[in-house]
C-alpha cells in the first residue's frame, strides 16, 4: 500500500506544481481548503487510531475465533456479520483470521458474511462516518453494507 | 460570564465526543490494565504512522477538488443528470481506492457537496470493498473460489446498494437533496 500511497501523493504534488502556473491565487486556495480539513478532521480521526488500538489489544483474533468456532446455521451467521462489522483492522489481517476459522471447521457461510462485514461495515468508525455525511447516511449505508454481507456470505457459502 | 460556561462545555462535548470518549476509553485501560493501554496506544500510534502519507493525499485532492472542480462538472458526471454513467464510474473509481474507507469520507463528502448523488459515494464505499489489490494475498489464505466469488458479488451489489441508500436517504426530503 506505500508505494500506490506514494505514487498518489506524488500525482497529486506533481497537480499542485501544474495549477500553481496557471493560477497561484487559486492553488493558494486549494492548499487552505486542504490544511482548514485535515486540521477539522484531526481530532476525530485520531480519535479513530486510538479505537483500533484499543480493539486489537482488548479483542484479540484468539477470542473472535473462540465465538466464531465450528457452529453453523442462521445464529452463526449473524455472528460472523455482526463481528465483522465490529472488528475493525486492515483486510491483510482478516483474511488469515478467517482461513485460520475455515480451518478450524467454521461454517463458510459465516466465514464469508465476517470478512465481507470487517471490510464494508463500521462500527467503530460509524461515529466518523455519521460526523461526515449526517447519522442518516451513516446508519442506512452500514444497515444495508450489513445486510449484503450476509447475502454475500450465504451466496459464497453455497458454491465453495 | 458563568452563564457562557455551560454552553461552551456543551460544544465541547458535541464536537469533540468522540476524542473525549476514547481518552476517557484510555483512561480506563490505564487504570485497569496499564500495559495493555499502553500496547493499544503503540498501535493506534503505529497505524497512524502507516497511513498518513495518505491523509495527506486525500486533503490535497479534496483541496483540488473544491476550488478547482465546478459544481456544474461533478453534477455533469456525477450527478442525477449523468444517470447510469455516474455509477458506473463510482463503481469503477471504488475499486481503485486504497487505505481504510474512513479516510476518504472527507473526500466523497466534499465531491458530495459539489453535485454527486448520494448513490455514487455510496456506491464508491460498497466498490471499495472489493480491495483489488489485496485480491492476491486473499487468494493465498482464502483460495481462488472464495476470491473470485467475494470480489464478483462485491461488485454487483455495489449500484444496487449504492441505489438503496439513496432511495432511503430521498425518503421525506426534496429531490435535489
Amino acid at each position: 500500500m506505500y508505494d500506490v500511497t506514494l505514487i498518489y501523493l506524488l500525482l497529486i504534488g506533481l497537480a499542485y506544481l501544474l495549477l500553481w502556473r496557471r493560477s497561484p491565487e487559486k492553488t493558494r486556495q486549494s492548499l487552505h481548503v486542504a490544511l482548514a480539513s485535515t486540521r477539522k478532521m484531526l481530532p476525530m480521526l485520531s480519535a479513530i487510531f486510538g479505537l483500533i488500538g484499543l480493539f486489537q489489544v482488548f479483542v484479540p483474533p484468539g477470542l473472535i475465533e473462540s465465538w466464531l468456532g465450528g457452529a453453523s446455521g442462521w445464529r452463526s451467521l449473524l455472528a460472523g456479520g455482526a463481528l465483522g462489522a465490529l472488528v475493525i483492522g486492515p483486510p491483510p489481517a482478516a483474511f488469515p483470521l478467517a482461513g485460520s476459522l475455515l480451518d478450524a471447521g467454521a461454517w463458510p457461510p459465516a466465514v464469508a458474511a465476517f470478512v465481507v462485514a470487517w471490510i464494508s461495515v463500521g462500527i467503530v468508525t460509524l461515529p466518523f462516518e455519521a460526523e461526515i455525511f449526517g447519522a442518516r447516511f451513516a446508519i442506512v449505508r452500514n444497515t444495508l453494507a450489513f445486510v449484503t454481507a450476509l447475502l454475500i456470505g450465504l451466496l459464497i457459502g453455497s458454491w465453495t | 460570564m458563568s452563564a457562557r460556561h455551560p454552553s461552551k462545555f456543551r460544544r465541547l462535548l458535541r464536537e469533540h465526543w468522540l476524542p473525549l470518549g476514547t481518552v476517557l476509553l484510555y483512561g480506563w485501560a490505564a487504570l485497569t490494565a496499564s500495559e495493555r493501554a499502553l500496547q493499544a496506544l503503540l498501535i493506534g500510534l503505529r497505524t497512524f504512522g502507516s497511513v498518513a502519507l495518505l491523509i495527506v493525499a486525500v486533503m490535497g485532492l479534496v483541496g483540488l477538488t473544491q476550488v478547482w472542480i465546478g459544481r456544474e462538472a461533478v453534477g455533469r458526471l456525477l450527478g442525477h443528470e449523468a444517470g447510469f454513467k455516474a455509477l458506473l464510474i463510482a463503481a469503477f473509481a471504488g475499486t481503485l481506492l486504497i487505505g481504510p474507507a474512513y479516510l476518504i469520507f472527507p473526500l466523497l463528502m466534499s465531491i458530495h457537496r459539489q453535485g454527486a448523488r448520494w448513490a455514487v459515494i455510496a456506491t464508491v464505499l460498497s466498490a471499495y470493498a472489493l480491495k483489488l489489490p489485496m485480491i492476491p494475498l486473499e487468494i493465498e489464505f482464502l483460495g481462488w473460489g472464495f476470491s473470485l466469488g467475494r470480489s464478483l458479488l462485491t461488485l454487483l451489489f455495489a449500484i444496487p446498494c449504492g441505489l438503496a441508500v439513496e432511495a432511503v436517504m430521498a425518503i421525506g426530503r426534496p429531490r435535489s437533496e
